[in-house]
């Protein structure tokens, strides 16, 4: 909900609280004032009816105002006078009328009489529908001057937020750029900004920082291992060693090549991660990179005898080239390690979806956890066991989903964009 | 041949030096930038190989002021960095190859001989090894003038085992320098014995002497001896 929606919603409800209350108030008070009038009128009346019943022997008709009524009943004895409210059928108007009426005695030749003054109440019922209109008037007024001025203020001054929100959405750290805006008049808007500011260069900062100790640190690895790697090559040269020294020498060889290998998938993995490899606007066509990887293979799939079957249509995921690369050499690699002599590789490319099945033997492992690194089904030792972790996260990073199916002797590795 | 290396590292450059020394070229040392510009401007070099990661300055400012003043010289990167960016950007200065530490020293050697016979010749020099001949701009292949027909991986390996001749190379870096990242596939190294078979067969079946030993437990050596 939009902090205006709700913002509205109070004010709505809290203008209607104090609307009604004000109309109850203002009713009370108007009918309050109305009663006093009456009252005074009904005195006035008496008055006046009083005077009459001392000096004139009748009571003419004329002395009372149109609407009230005079009632004269002989009593025996006099009582307390009294106003009261009472409704009375009207005949003319065929309904009930609220009236205030004053009773009081009087004694006019020599007879005790009670006097009834009734005076109609038509202002009272004029006045609720004065108040209940009038509030409602202004109950419609204040909502939609409530509405325009919402969504005029979402317009106009809410824009500077809108547009820093719109800045922040679009951030990639990757490019290193630091998010400055324009000084805003709204104070809050303007601190958000400085915030946001102060914040991006920070993680800029810190994210170069991480990039280059990375970059670093495996530079550092590289050249140790490369002094190590060119001294065991001069090392074979020497033609005074034993052949048990050849071949320990050829095992510390093999260590070397592999943690070097190691260290440059695990770097990779970290600028994948790290988002170094941004996608450009167009789909890459994964065909010419399957062809040329397949003859790449060429030799392993001779060797193990594997049959390839291909049906692919030319599209791809919007991917970096590089990335696309990586993930159809390990989708592809992954299929021929893992498969069977005289096995089957099956690869289908389609507008959304490319599907690399390949038979193998029963797997022990939850599929899923084969993504995880240096998870390894069989012991092979040249495996490093990152090839599906990088397609994983090839995929994560890209918004590709990756699916790992078994269908008996079938594995099914599923990209999908 | 003359070949300058522009690298911080002593004990990474003493074993470049040392392994070209066998192969009798000549290879200089420059530690630093600026002394490479000094050595570049007073001597004739066939090739120069720069580590980008120098500690005076950017390596890919030297690639780009060398190419400047001598466009003839054959240039090639070593890095640690296998960065995407850098590599693109280094063979579009012109550098001839790009290799990432580390590396085979037999691997370098191969290509620096690759470049040197691409600029001095055109490519159009021969190769010859014994009673091999190789033509390698046609990528043509005889033994006592009669053709051989080889693979491309056989190819390969036939120009790799030459460029090292007389050295012993381990099973890895025939691996590495046939299949490049996919080496690592290679659960043993069956396939190189089974390119080594048959490209020995084919030479052997064209009389041509047998100039591979098998080294028990390392890998192979390409000798007339």
């Amino acid at each position: 909900m939009k902090l205006l929606a709700q913002i509205l919603r109070y004010q709505l409800v809290t203008s209607m609280v104090v609307l009604f209350l004000g109309a109850g108030l203002f009713y009370v008070s108007v009918r309050y004032l109305i009663d006093r009038e009456a009252n005074k009128e009904l005195f006035q009346s008496q008055v006046k009816v009083r005077w009459q019943l001392k000096h004139l022997e009748t009571l003419p008709v004329y002395i009372l105002q149109l609407g009230d009524s005079l009632q004269l009943e002989p009593v025996r004895y006099p009582g307390r006078s009294f106003i009261r409210e009472t409704s009375m059928l009207n005949l003319a108007e065929n309904e009930f009328q609220p009236y205030r009426q004053l009773v009081f005695y009087e004694r006019a030749l020599g007879q005790w009489y009670r006097v009834t003054i009734s005076k109609m109440l038509l202002q009272r019922q004029h006045l609720m529908e004065a108040v209940v209109m009038t509030v409602t008037f202004i109950v419609t007024v204040m909502l939609i001057s409530l509405l325009v001025l919402n969504s005029w203020l979402s317009k106009r001054l809410w824009k500077p937020f809108y547009k820093t929100l719109g800045k922040l959405d679009a951030y990639q750290i990757q490019q290193h750029e630091t998010l400055t805006f324009e000084p805003q008049k709204t104070l809050e808007f303007d601190q958000l900004n400085q915030s946001v500011t102060h914040l991006t260069s920070r993680v800029t900062t810190a994210y170069q920082n991480l990039k280059e100790f990375t970059e670093n640190a495996s530079h550092e690895i590289q050249t140790p291992l490369a002094v190590i790697l060119s001294k065991i090559e001069g090392l074979f040269q020497d033609e005074s060693l034993t052949e048990s020294q050849l071949v320990a020498l050829s095992s510390v060889s093999e260590a070397a090549n592999r943690l070097g290998r190691l260290n440059q998938a695990l770097l990779l993995l970290t600028k994948i991660e790290n988002r170094q490899f941004l996608a450009g606007t167009d789909p890459i066509n994964l065909v010419p990179i399957i062809n040329s990887k397949l003859r790449d293979l060429e030799d392993l799939i001779d060797q193990r005898e594997l049959s390839i079957q291909t049906d692919l249509q030319p599209f791809g995921p919007v991917i970096h080239p590089a990335l696309a690369e990586i993930l159809v050499n390990n989708l592809l690699t992954n299929a021929i390690r893992h498969n069977v002599e005289k096995g089957k590789i099956i690869i289908i490319l389609r507008e959304r979806i490319l599907s690399v099945r390949n038979t193998g033997k029963p797997l022990n492992a939850n599929p899923e956890q084969l993504f995880e690194r240096f998870r390894k089904e069989s012991t092979l030792s040249a495996s490093l066991g990152l090839g599906l972790a990088l397609v994983k996260t090839i995929c994560e990073v890209n918004g590709q989903n990756l699916k790992y199916d078994i269908d008996n002797e079938w594995h099914v590795l599923t990209v999908s964009w | 041949m003359k070949l300058l290396l522009i690298e911080d590292e002593k004990a990474l450059a003493t074993s470049i030096q040392n392994y070209f020394q066998r192969e009798n070229f000549i290879c200089e040392w420059a530690q630093d930038y600026e002394s490479a510009i000094e050595k570049i401007n007073i001597y004739k070099y066939d090739c120069v190989l720069v580590d980008i990661m120098l500690p005076d300055g950017d390596g890919l400012d030297a690639v780009r002021e060398l190419k400047r003043k001598f466009p003839e010289i054959g240039i090639i990167i070593i890095s640690a960095k296998n960065s995407l960016d850098d590599r693109i950007e280094g063979l579009n200065l012109g550098s001839d190859d790009y290799l990432t530490k580390p590396f085979h020293l037999s691997e370098l050697n191969a290509r620096v001989q690759a470049v040197i016979r691409r600029r001095n010749f055109q490519g159009n020099q021969q190769i010859r090894f014994g009673k091999i001949i190789v033509e390698p701009q046609e990528h043509f292949v005889s033994v006592d003038t009669q053709e051989i027909i080889l693979t491309r991986k056989e190819y390969d390996l036939l120009i790799y085992l030459i460029a090292n001749k007389n050295r012993v190379l381990t099973k890895e870096s025939i691996a590495e320098h046939l299949w490049g990242d996919d080496a690592d596939l290679m659960d043993n190294f069956d396939f190189i014995y089974t390119h080594i078979k048959n490209l020995r067969k084919k030479l052997m079946d064209k009389g041509c002497p047998d100039y591979l030993r098998s080294i028990y437990g390392v890998g192979y050596k390409f000798s007339e001896q």
